[in-house]
């Protein structure tokens, strides 16, 4: 029987010992692959490793090696990219920031990897100085708002892709359903204002949602929010910065008020306050007005992408919010062993052509070919290599489609230019001294945020126990703090 | 009472209460399934009919785009579930045997630690250090990034089927079996594998069982772990595309987002679509499974 | 010495045993015990400086304030009261219907009948929240609901189901036992097809029917595991599953007096500034409870009956 337990003692013992040699040698290649690109340290050419945001492709590492033949040239460095799906992004990146792996270069956002956020936390090196020293094209081709913008705690520590500036916001309306009812949008601009056409479609159109409205519609207010989506806000054109719980200002009363009436009214659909995206109804075109966010030639993708005609109508002004500066950024981690290198290699991906249409469409030839000097035309092998453009870096550098207008981004430039710095542009809370209140202050709101935004329930009764209930959260606290780190940076700013 | 005379099944019950037993297992068991067949004819439906009539179990017009797209977006779908075959397999049989043994261990009178492993065990079910940590510890101190090896260890070892097991021990298995065993001169393992095991299968199919479907499930250690496209289980990857989706849909709003982005995805049905490529395996395999615990089986055991 | 020769005697006594417990204490310390380390984040304000070990040591220590949103306001009754009269009430229903379900599977006549309806009971567990989310608005739905456009058929009024607090405590337990029970039962399941059964033989013989076997044969046989299963779910009365509370009730404002449990607090309390320090205090703060409560319960047990305790 001892020999059976000899056996069996053994048998248990391989299998342990197999594990952890499997575990081992997992080991011995990770330490071999550090040592390999350790070499390249030693060597003239370092290695990049870049993270950026989307579905991973194919032909990424294909098309990195082309990439890293032309850098290599360029300016000593190759690169090798890596990607992160859309979901997966905020998760990974931050499990790999967290356990200090070894990156150079990963794309942010406000609303991917919060960059404000993961700035502060130290995620990413500082880059003021090194863009003096190598990054100087990136400052002559970006609007100075855009770093103005992404400064936090007045040091900037991502390049922002030039792309669209200023943000507006737009009535949209569903060009059919308009025509049909002989409806024109002119002197259309306020909420409002929209009265009597909804009201025209709801007669007539008994299946079409007059007013499509989800759970993240926000009526527009002249107001800067200190935090998305955050009852504190500044108002556009106060001269004394003052902060404000925005439940508390007469214009969202007023907007409130008007969304109840065409709640009430069935304009707005009866589960808006827990309806996620108003893609769905999207899909079927069967809605007549919402509200977006444009950009130039807007209303052409918006077409083209439903399938049928929009048009819009723009209802504020176009303004450069802090919001619109961090749509996608390249930081430089705080980790990273090549910072100047990647400086350079931001650099040239920002400034030329030939690179950035690399990255972003591949190689000339197999994935796309170009049709002239600035246009080009995607080859049945782009389904490859099918990147997100806005998140690359500057999108004016990229060749045109052939459908694009000839003028697509000298029209961007100018509606660039034409954007007017909003109040708190440049400004970011910082809220470390008061994340205890946010916690609860964020309970508190969101408990009503949605129902009383889309109109569902009477502001009348809803708004005094909301302002009730947040400054029981302790939202006096959180406008204190943010009324001094306010206060202290327009002293520096001269405002 | 006239069943007394024909005790070929002494557990028959009577007539009435049979019939009853069975409708209620019976309703009940429709009610769980019913929600999984809408979800299958969901999957097949055209997504706009979906949009503009909601949620229908006799579609206006059916449609496989669904799959289309993902079969498309994951044209490495047999590849992800050879590689969900294997971890499964192998993590079953591996969680089987660390689990059963320490459990036993710890079931065991005689053993005079056995206190002292069961909290050890027990008190990882209440206190974990959190996601970083255990990823440094996986790939820092493991080194398993990108190992297939990633999927297999993280699962192995489950203090609540530990415990389970444990109690399947004590109950099921009588002290006399062991100490027979004892009389004849075997040693523990000897014990363990000749006498005990065999009555403990229904634990032991349980406890496989759930193993089973933890590995099977599990798409969150791949996201964490695995870079390579060729050792992504099933599950990962259609939650890495409901996930993408998912976002892209929160940040409809996000004018750099790009709306080409959204409009090529059939978002419901093909979730619904993932839902039973997902499922689909494993609820075929189910019924090996289900032999030991509905059949039972009926070991001699204690044969005075 | 004497006492190291004991503990050497003892150690050898058992190796058998001890060989038997090492590869999953192993596996503990590796995936369990070291990572809980970890948990000391709880007590910093967790900042990025180079390495997981240099920046745990390099960020700021703040005691408890970490720990202070989770009773700032009158939210923090209300989390805790949902979180543990959910559990409570789905740990008690759970287990009384897991364990009849049982009884009723075993006793049916038909095997193969049998088989059929627990395949059948076992789908719900396949189903994520968020698939079972839909189907539960495409009943709730106002518009579209099932429910809504039978009432309407039978002349009375639709219901905005998302916006009434007052029904939400029956669906959420209604839909935690559908989505559970088949689960559940299969250990107990499992359970009885381990009874001996020579001991229904003899009750039998002694005349009992079948309600007195279940009363004093199955039941009793059941009690370990019962136990057991009992006092490992007080040990996680603080959590809650989030996705049943967050994706069921579609994040619903008007809900959340009724719908907010100390996991969806957490969560939409930390969007904003993302802590990792405070969402790992909440976390230890919900494991120390249920730590706490356990080993009450455990004690309890051992009270009555040392061998159906945990430890």
């Amino acid at each position: 029987m001892s020999s059976t337990r000899k056996k069996l003692t053994f048998g248990l013992t391989s299998i342990l010992a197999a594990s952890l040699v499997l575990g081992a040698c997992g080991n011995n290649k990770a330490a071999d692959n550090s040592a390999a690109s350790g070499n390249g340290d030693k060597g003239e050419t370092v290695e990049l490793s870049w993270y950026t945001i989307g579905t991973p492709q194919k032909d990424v590492d294909k098309v990195m090696e082309e990439v890293s033949k032309y850098t290599k040239e360029k300016i000593g460095a190759t690169v090798k990219m890596t990607m992160i799906d859309w979901g997966d992004y905020n998760q990974k990146m931050q499990v790999l920031t967290a356990s200090g792996a070894s990156m150079d270069i990963m794309f942010t956002a406000s609303w991917a990897f919060d960059y404000v956020q993961n700035a502060r936390k130290g995620a990413f090196a500082p880059i003021d100085e090194l863009l003096d020293q190598y990054g100087k094209g990136i400052k002559e081709t970006l609007d100075p708002a855009f770093l103005e913008g992404s400064k936090v705690d007045g040091k900037n520590y991502g390049v922002p892709a030039n792309k669209e500036l200023p943000a507006q916001e737009v009535w949209r309306f569903n060009k059919n359903i308009l025509e049909e009812n002989n409806l024109s949008f002119e002197g259309v601009r306020t909420l409002e204002s929209l009265e009597p056409l909804l009201k025209t479609v709801k007669e007539n159109n008994p299946d079409v949602i007059p007013f499509q409205v989800d759970k993240n519609f926000m009526p527009y207010v002249p107001y800067d929010y200190l935090i998305e989506k955050f009852p504190l806000a500044v108002k556009l054109d106060d001269t004394e910065y003052k902060v404000v719980n925005v439940f508390e200002t007469p214009e969202m009363k007023q907007a409130l008020a008007t969304m109840n009436k065409y709640y009430k009214a069935g304009y707005v659909p009866t589960e808006a306050a827990t309806l996620e995206s108003s893609s769905d109804v999207q899909a079927t075109g069967l809605w007549f007005a919402d509200k977006a966010t444009t950009q130039p030639f807007a209303d052409n993708v918006w077409s083209t992408s439903y399938g049928y005609p929009i048009i819009s109508t723009p209802q504020s002004d176009a303004l450069v919010y802090n919001l619109s500066v961090m749509g996608s950024m390249q930081a430089i981690s705080a980790n990273s062993k090549h910072k100047e290198k990647a400086m350079e290699f931001l650099n040239l991906l920002n400034t030329d052509p030939v690179l950035r249409n690399m990255v972003d469409s591949g190689i000339e030839g197999t994935h796309y070919k170009k049709v002239d000097d600035t246009h080009m035309e995607n080859l049945p092998e782009s389904k490859n290599y099918d990147m997100p453009t806005f998140s690359l870096g500057n999108v004016m550098l990229t060749y045109l489609n052939p459908g694009d207008p000839d003028n697509k981004w000298e029209e961007f430039k100018s509606y660039n230019d034409a954007g007017q710095p909003a109040i708190l542009l440049g400004f970011n809370f910082d809220p470390s001294k008061v994340s205890t209140e946010i916690a609860a202050v964020q309970n508190a709101k969101e408990a009503f945020w949605a129902p009383l935004m889309t109109g569902t329930v009477d502001p009348e009764a809803y708004v005094p126990k909301a302002i009730e209930k947040l400054q029981a959260a302790g939202l006096d606290k959180i406008m204190a703090e943010a009324q001094s780190q306010l206060d202290a940076w327009k002293a520096a700013n001269n405002k | 009472m006239a069943s007394l005379a024909k005790s070929r099944d002494f557990h028959r019950l009577s007539p009435v209460w049979n019939v009853t037993f069975n409708l209620i297992a019976g309703l009940f068991s429709l009610a769980c399934v019913f929600p999984f067949l809408f979800v299958m004819i969901l999957s097949f439906t055209d997504e706009k009919t979906l949009a503009r009539n909601g949620y229908s179990l006799f579609p206006e017009k059916w449609s496989l785009a669904a799959y289309e797209y993902i079969f498309k977006a994951g044209d490495q779908l047999l590849r992800s579930y050879g590689v969900t075959i294997f971890v499964t397999v192998v993590g079953t049989v591996l969680s089987l045997i660390f689990i059963s043994l320490f459990a036993y261990a710890i079931s065991r009178k005689s053993f005079k630690y056995r206190t002292y492993f069961a909290f050890f065990a027990f008190f990882t079910m209440l206190f974990n250090g959190g996601l970083v940590p255990t990823y440094i510890v996986t790939t820092k101190l493991l080194g398993l990034q990108n190992s297939i090896w990633a999927l297999i260890l993280p699962l192995t070892v489950n203090a609540f089927y530990i415990m389970i097991m444990r109690t399947f021990f004590s109950t099921m298995i009588p002290d006399a079996i062991i100490e027979s065993g004892k009389i004849d001169g075997a040693g523990e393992f000897g014990i363990f594998f000749r006498l005990v095991i065999p009555l403990a299968l229904p634990g032991l199919a349980t406890i496989a069982l759930f193993s089973t479907l933890g590995y099977w499930n599990d798409w969150f250690n791949a996201l964490l772990y695995i870079e390579d496209p060729s050792i992504v289980p099933l599950q990962s990857m259609l939650m890495r595309i409901e996930n993408s989706m998912q976002f892209i849909l929160q940040n409809t709003n996000n004018p750099s987002l790009g709306m080409g982005v959204l409009q090529s995805m059939p978002q419901d049905t093909s979730r619904m679509a993932m839902v039973v490529l997902a499922t689909g395996p494993i609820v075929l395999a189910y019924p090996f499974f289900q032999r030991y615990f509905i059949q039972g089986l009926t070991v001699g055991a204690v044969k005075e | 010495m004497k006492a190291l020769g004991r503990h050497l005697k003892d150690i050898n006594r058992n190796k058998a045993m001890l060989l038997m417990v090492l590869p999953a204490s192993l596996w503990f310390i590796c995936f369990s015990y070291l990572p809980m380390l970890g948990t000391i984040i709880s007590f910093k304000e967790y900042r990025f400086s180079g390495s997981f070990l240099s920046s745990i040591i390099n960020s700021k220590w703040v005691g408890f304030d970490n720990f202070k949103f989770l009773f700032r306001t009158d939210d923090a009754y209300i989390i805790t009261r949902n979180t543990i009269l959910y559990n409570a009430v789905f740990i008690f229903i759970g287990l009384v219907l897991a364990v009849a379900m049982a009884i009723v599977l075993s006793e049916i006549a038909n095997k193969r009948l049998a088989k059929w309806y627990q395949t059948g009971m076992f789908m719900p567990y396949f189903l994520s929240w968020v698939i079972v989310g839909y189907f539960v608005y495409s009943f709730l739905s106002y518009d579209r609901g099932m429910i809504n456009k039978i009432a309407i058929a039978l002349g009375a009024d639709p219901t905005q189901w998302y916006s009434e607090p007052k029904y939400w405590p029956l669906i959420i337990v209604l839909v935690f036992l559908w989505k559970s029970l088949g689960y559940n039962s299969v250990i107990y399941l499992a359970a009885i097809m381990g009874i001996d059964k020579s001991l229904y033989e003899a009750a039998m013989i002694d005349g009992a029917n079948k309600w007195q076997q279940i009363r004093n044969i199955t039941l009793p046989m059941l009690t370990p595991l019962m136990t057991i299963l009992t006092l490992l779910a007080i040990g996680r009365i603080f959590y809650a599953d989030f996705g049943l509370f967050y994706q069921v009730t579609r994040d619903s404002g008007t809900l959340y007096s009724v719908t907010n449990v100390i996991d969806t607090y957490v969560y939409r309390g930390l969007k904003t500034t993302g802590e990792i320090g405070m969402s790992t205090a909440a976390g230890l703060y919900q494991s120390f409870v249920g730590f706490v409560l356990v080993i009450t319960s455990n004690y309890i047990v051992r009270r009555f009956n040392k061998d159906n305790a945990l430890f």
